[in-house]
């Protein structure tokens, strides 16, 4: 008997070309858009070439360092040890340094050097993304600046703007490089160059590691999780629109007469549920599996998490169900299909990732049944284990319970028949 | 048997049934007659134990069933005056469903279908998706769901709406049948009086929520004994001719229409000089004159003053 509500259900479902529009081919549709068309930017497809730097430099910058040295011993004595601090805070030579010897810049950015006579032909190809220009005595007036509170020197940087994004790069560099030196300064007045000097490791450095030692997260991986975990959603609607028909057309009056128990039919609807949700996720992943190359590790999570999904789906289509029996109309279930599922998959983060808008909005989507799945998705496709999946199961077993005592309470006796 | 006891059902707006007092014993048709609104659908949702009375009982074989409703309805099959059927799913598929749900074991179940698929006329569209089946077809589906398990009471609210003649005759002869062969015990609402004529041994009359008229068909028409229903056919008609008539103090019920002109008048009573005197007088030419017997429509007319499908 129970059986036969169920198999009834899934038929019903099964023969409704419109419901399967929505719940099949619409996120299978969408996983195609979302994934080529957003693609390139989660993923950093816009292919940032190699960041080209060209670097001119006018006159000798050894020479200069001796002229400075011979002006200097004017004012306070050389020994040395200061020589050799002098010759290594050659700025240019340190500039080339801080790139070429940096892990991460080096990975992408190159520094061409060009002759003085080039400088004009290298501007108008624009094959670079920046050039530096020292000028003529650089060196020379950068160690007065330093040492002999001389005028402060500047050189020139010209940024490609055809090429936002590297010219960007540069200008973080560059700045950086200023900084630095404008703490060199500091310090110098301090006395405490001499102890030598830590120069701060930009953040970005740690950053990039931790990215690098998880998993990979493909938009065609995000999307398939991202439109399974929304179109789920709707199958709670579809079932209790389905469930009320049966009241607005006396099926149920008939159900109740076979002597089925209101409970026992509520049952039915969370049971047909989580069946038709399962198909449902199932036939998603199994095409993004073969269509997206998306693999499936860690099966039995992945089954662990979908069946908890498609339990809560249950419990939603319940509370939905009862509430469109409890006011005799199917508006809640309206409501629910037309207006909280884009809600839901807004805060649950199925259109972009919105716990990277704020750590409040991360704990909102993780309350809601598709935010708290979508997230464990994205970790199991990260490879992670089991305990890195339990806030998403105690949030989705918690969100399961209260749902369905909610359903059970909110049910009318009678299915509301007056 | 089962009796329903001062049976009452009082919404906000107003008393939809009230302090209604009937019976009905196996193997008999019970006729409840009534227009829309009389109160009939509400009746049978209380009788089938779907909503609760606000006062009364009904009683099966002399116990409430108000707190066990599991008794009568494993006896009873309703037919509801909508079509009740998942229009997605075939008649076959239908009618294994419901019987699935009355627990009724594979084999006698394969049976029932294909029996009651015979009864209804539908073996021959038993695949065919309900959605695409005409009116009358859901109509005999719609009974043939409440026969599968056999029931020993069958209500049947208002199983002929909305369906062409032949579907009709169909459903009255199939519960005849049903009603002869099986001795299942009917009750048969509707607001057809010549169906609940032809099918009911006795019969209920209804009105705004009362029960204004019971007993067999004979005796419910010995209300107008006391009567006369006269059928004239008339030429040339004219409302001046109507309005002399209405003025006639011992004629009552006057009716009109197409040249016909129906109206009751006391046994005995000798209008036939006034009726010629008014034609002559109005130049209307009498075609023919009847004195026909009186029916449940004219009862229901005398006892309300309204015509049933009103």
């Amino acid at each position: 008997m129970f059986l036969a509500l169920i198999q009834k259900q899934i038929k019903l479902l099964l023969r409704s070309p419109s419901e399967l529009l929505i719940l099949l081919v619409m996120p299978i549709g969408l996983i195609f858009i979302l994934s080529y068309a957003l693609g390139p930017l989660m993923e950093g497809d816009t292919e940032i070439s190699k960041v080209e730097i060209a670097l001119v430099q006018h006159g000798n910058q050894e020479e200069q360092v001796e002229a400075f040295i011979q002006m200097a011993k004017d004012f306070f004595p050389i020994t040395d040890e200061l020589k050799g601090q002098i010759t290594g805070m050659l700025p240019v030579k340190l500039l080339e340094e801080q790139i070429m010897e940096n892990e991460e810049l080096k990975e992408f950015v190159h520094i061409t050097k060009v002759s003085e006579s080039k400088i004009d032909e290298t501007r108008n190809e624009k094959e670079f993304s920046a050039i530096i220009e020292i000028p003529e005595n650089f060196t020379f007036d950068f160690l007065s600046y330093q040492f002999l509170n001389g005028e402060k020197p500047s050189f020139s940087v010209y940024l490609n703007e055809g090429e936002q994004i590297t010219a960007s790069i540069v200008q973080t560099i560059i700045d950086d490089f200023q900084h630095q030196y404008t703490l060199n300064k500091v310090l110098s007045e301090n006395g405490l160059l001499s102890q030598g000097m830590i120069v701060p490791t930009p953040e970005i450095s740690s950053t990039i590691k931790t990215i690098q030692s998880q998993g990979e997260i493909t938009s065609k991986i995000y999307y398939t999780f991202s439109m399974a975990v929304m179109f789920i959603l709707f199958i709670a609607g579809t079932i209790a629109s389905q469930s009320f028909l049966e009241k607005d057309t006396h099926i149920f009056d008939r159900i109740l007469l076979a002597r089925i128990h209101p409970i026992t039919y509520l049952s039915s609807i969370i049971v047909s549920t989580v069946i038709l949700a399962m198909l449902q996720t199932m036939i998603l992943f199994t095409f993004a599996y073969f269509i997206f190359d998306i693999t499936f590790n860690h099966f039995d999570l992945y089954l662990l998490l979908t069946f908890l999904l498609a339990m809560v789906i249950g419990g939603i289509a319940a509370v939905l169900s009862s509430l469109n029996y409890r006011y005799n109309s199917a508006s809640a279930s309206n409501v629910f299909s037309n207006a909280l599922v884009a809600i839901l998959a807004l805060l649950g983060g199925s259109f972009f990732n919105i716990s990277s808008l704020s750590p409040g909005m991360a704990k909102i989507g993780m309350w809601t049944p598709n935010g708290a799945a979508l997230d464990g998705y994205l970790k199991l496709a990260q490879q992670v284990s089991l305990s890195d999946l339990l806030p998403n199961i105690t949030n989705l077993a918690i969100l399961l319970i209260a749902l369905i005592v909610l359903a059970f309470l909110l049910f009318p006796k009678r299915g509301g028949l007056e | 048997m089962i009796e329903v006891v001062n049976l009452t059902k009082a919404y906000k707006k107003g008393t939809a049934v009230d302090h209604i007092n009937f019976y009905i014993e196996p193997g008999e048709i019970v006729g409840l007659l009534g227009p829309n609104g009389a109160g009939k659908s509400t009746t049978i949702a209380m009788l089938s134990t779907l909503i609760p009375p606000t006062d009364g009982d009904v009683l099966l074989q002399q116990k409430s069933v108000l707190k066990d409703p599991s008794s009568l309805r494993k006896v009873l099959g309703v037919v509801p005056q909508e079509i009740a059927l998942y229009g997605d799913l075939t008649a076959k598929e239908n009618l294994n469903f419901f019987g699935n749900l009355y627990k009724m074991p594979k084999t006698q179940l394969k049976n029932r279908v294909e029996v009651v698929l015979q009864q209804i006329g539908l073996e021959q569209e038993s695949k065919k998706l309900v959605k695409h089946y005409s009116g009358g077809m859901k109509r005999r589906l719609n009974i043939g769901v409440a026969l599968l398990h056999e029931p020993q009471y069958l209500i049947m609210d208002e199983p002929t709406v909305g369906i062409d003649p032949q579907s009709r005759n169909h459903i009255l002869e199939t519960v005849k049948k049903l009603n002869e062969h099986s001795n299942t015990a009917i009750i048969y609402t509707s607001h057809y009086m010549e169906e609940v004529e032809y099918l009911c041994d006795r019969i209920y009359i209804m009105d705004q929520g009362r029960i204004i008229a019971s007993g067999t068909k004979e005796e419910i028409k010995a209300i107008l004994s006391s009567e006369n229903t006269i059928v004239v056919k008339v030429e040339n008609y004219s409302n001046d001719f109507m309005n002399d008539l209405l003025k006639q103090p011992f004629l009552s019920n006057i009716n009109s229409s197409e040249g016909e002109v129906a109206f009751t008048v006391a046994k005995g009573m000798n209008f036939l000089p006034t009726l010629f005197s008014l034609c002559e007088h109005h130049r209307v030419l009498l075609k023919s004159f009847q004195v026909e017997e009186p029916t449940l429509e004219d009862v229901f007319l005398h006892l309300t003053g309204r015509a049933l499908r009103n």
